[in-house]
């Protein structure tokens, strides 16, 4: 019973990461809070229900679809809401907050007027393979659902460590000007950013379809919701402390709804966020900041 | 001659503008300090919530369970403020909304109390009550020439017009004041403003809990207008909704939230075919206002345009009698 309970929380905190390391690449980089990730994420699992409910379209096709479409908003995101604001004189640093909570609203609206208001069912072709281990069963979906979460946290962890492109991201989320007097194009980079947070949300998106075999346009805000609430419990722009935030808080909500009621679990993160941010407001990984 | 011009219809689509003028001039505070808060949803929440249930439960007069729901929300307003009014900007907006989630949470499973999701519904009307209260006296709508109904609505129209025009003037002649200089020396530099001697914290707090006040205010009217309220009614949407009034209308001069609220209450209403794609049309109207008029569409400059339009066309006309905007 326990251990079930751990492997389900494992699950959930992983796609968490995974929504988490999207707001966190782009705090990160652009010092903006992306509210319109969350919705991104819901249209990739969109994209994943048509591909294999639809069209009857295999898994991977579902996942090469999610990644492109979702990038494609990526770039648009980046193009129409973020870069008019930017080195412009005058505005406000809220605006580009409020300007992508603009998105957001018109991306939830415009998944109720092109997929309907209701719950649509996700099929995966596995999802009821199950092994018994012992007394324990462990679902083929959530073993699924791991392993390409930590692949995709390896690759990205490897991407910004190793690479080139990596380094001028870190580069650029520590200066900009100066990344930019270095040589670094900051303008793609920046591009680049939001299209592979944008990605990773379709990924997610998939991830929890998978997982809780349902989607509806409103799960973009819950989860949304949460994945902010994350990368402030693990320290903003922080990738390794977006992933433990990401565990911590699935785990917790597991627990939660097996130990107690069920009904405040959405209520956990933003409770939690409440009490780190006046005790602790680097995060629990962040590093201090002098003002 | 009277009872034909009444519309109940438009009485009511008044009185939500009127209470939408309300919130917006709930963010309106909170903003002109330079903070953005998104908790305005969840202190309406409060304040429904709490005359709603002393009404209901209690038969406490309508009047004292609004006072109720008000304070209560103030004196949440002071608690949340405190502690995050250390917090600035981004963090600000993610705590103050988590904290607007909590609240809907709370509403949602607190179900002995609140009736969870489904909402409470039967809460005295503020119209009704009152007809029936002058009914006792012996009054009779008809005497106006007026079925029950209009009164009805007329009564709450005229109540509300009352109240938010005495908000208004007071938060416009509060802004001539002292506190109103210190917000705005605190909305343009926050270090500037605590080393000309502000104390920023308590003028940082006091108009949190003034937006709560006016919110919870708001809240309370709400409820007993609609005389049905839900955790939905007060949810993330709201929130943004009342943003977007101050976003839309420009969140420097009070003029701007209330011409917000005014338009976008008014617009799908007279637009019916938009209603459907209202929200959408919402977050195309924050972005383009964001990159293209990040002050919203009302302004200082245009104000004095204003001003100096209709002064001129009074000079013109030769009248002498002089008028304040």
């Amino acid at each position: 019973m326990l251990i079930e309970q751990l492997i389900n929380g494992i699950t959930l905190g992983s796609i968490y990461a995974i929504v988490a390391l999207g707001f966190t690449l782009v705090f990160g980089v652009l010092g903006i809070i992306n509210m319109a990730h969350g919705e991104i994420f819901m249209f990739g699992a969109f994209i994943g229900v048509v591909v294999t409910s639809t069209f009857k379209g295999p898994l991977w096709l579902a996942f090469m679809a999610a990644i492109l479409v979702t990038a494609a908003m990526g770039y648009l995101l980046e193009r129409f809401a973020l870069r008019p604001l930017r080195n412009k004189q005058g505005v406000s640093h809220l605006a580009p907050l409020i300007s992508t909570i603009g998105v957001s609203i018109l991306l939830e609206n415009l998944s109720h007027h092109i997929f309907g208001p209701g719950n649509h069912p996700f099929r995966a072709s596995f999802a009821e393979i199950s092994f018994q281990i012992g007394s324990i069963t462990v679902y083929l979906v959530q073993i699924v659902i791991f392993i390409i979460s930590v692949l995709l946290m390896y690759a990205l962890s490897f991407w910004l460590g190793k690479t080139k492109a990596g380094k001028a991201l870190r580069a650029t989320a520590e200066n900009l000007e100066t990344a930019s007097l270095l040589g670094v194009d900051v303008k793609r980079t920046i591009t680049m950013t939001v299209i592979i947070a944008s990605a990773m949300g379709g990924i997610a998106g998939i991830l929890v379809g998978m997982a809780f075999n349902s989607v509806t346009p409103q799960m973009g805000l819950s989860i949304g919701l949460k994945g902010l609430a994350i990368i402030i419990l693990g320290g903003m722009g922080n990738v390794k402390g977006a992933m433990a935030g990401g565990l911590i808080l699935g785990l917790a909500e597991t627990f939660v709804v097996v130990y107690g009621n069920s009904g405040y679990k959405d209520a956990i993160a933003f409770a939690a966020i409440i009490v780190i941010l006046l005790i602790r407001p680097q995060g629990l990984f962040g590093q201090k900041i002098s003002a | 001659m009277l009872a034909e011009l009444i519309n109940p219809y438009y009485l009511q689509v008044a009185s939500f503008i009127l209470i939408n003028i309300i919130l917006g001039v709930s963010i309106y505070i909170t903003l002109s300090t330079g903070q953005l808060s998104l908790a305005n949803a969840g202190f309406m929440g409060i304040g429904a919530y709490t005359s709603a249930l002393l009404t209901l439960n209690f038969d406490l007069p309508i009047i004292g369970g609004i006072l109720a729901g008000t304070l209560l929300a103030g004196v949440f307003g002071i608690l949340i403020g405190i502690p995050t009014l250390r917090l600035q900007g981004v963090y600000l907006a993610i705590v103050t909304l988590g904290f607007g989630e909590v609240i809907r949470v709370i509403f949602v499973n607190w179900e002995s109390m609140t009736k969870g999701a489904v909402g409470l519904s039967g809460i005295p009307h503020m119209g009704r009550e009152l007809l029936n209260t002058l009914k006792e006296f012996g009054f009779d709508p008809k005497i106006l020439g007026l079925q029950n109904n209009q009164f009805v609505f007329l009564a709450i129209f005229l109540i509300l017009l009352g109240v938010t025009i005495s908000i208004i003037t007071f938060f416009r002649r509060q802004n001539r004041s002292r506190v109103g200089r210190a917000f705005a020396a605190i909305k343009l530099d926050e270090k500037a403003a605590e080393s000309m001697g502000i104390n920023i914290t308590y003028y940082k707090v006091l108009a949190f809990a003034q937006g709560a006040l006016v919110a919870g205010f708001a809240g309370a009217l709400f409820a007993h207008v609609l005389a049905y309220i839900s955790p939905a009614d007060f949810a993330y949407h709201r929130a943004v909704e009342i943003l977007i009034f101050a976003v839309f209308g420009g969140s420097e001069v009070i003029w701007g939230p209330v011409f917000g609220a005014l338009f976008l209450t008014v617009m799908p209403e007279v637009l019916r075919f938009i209603s459907e794609y209202r929200y959408m049309i919402y977050g195309l109207i924050i972005i383009i206002m964001m990159a293209v008029r990040p002050q919203g569409l009302i302004d200082v400059n245009i104000l004095n345009w204003l001003k100096l339009k209709t002064s001129k066309r009074r000079q013109k006309h030769g009248t002498s009698s002089q008028k304040s905007m």
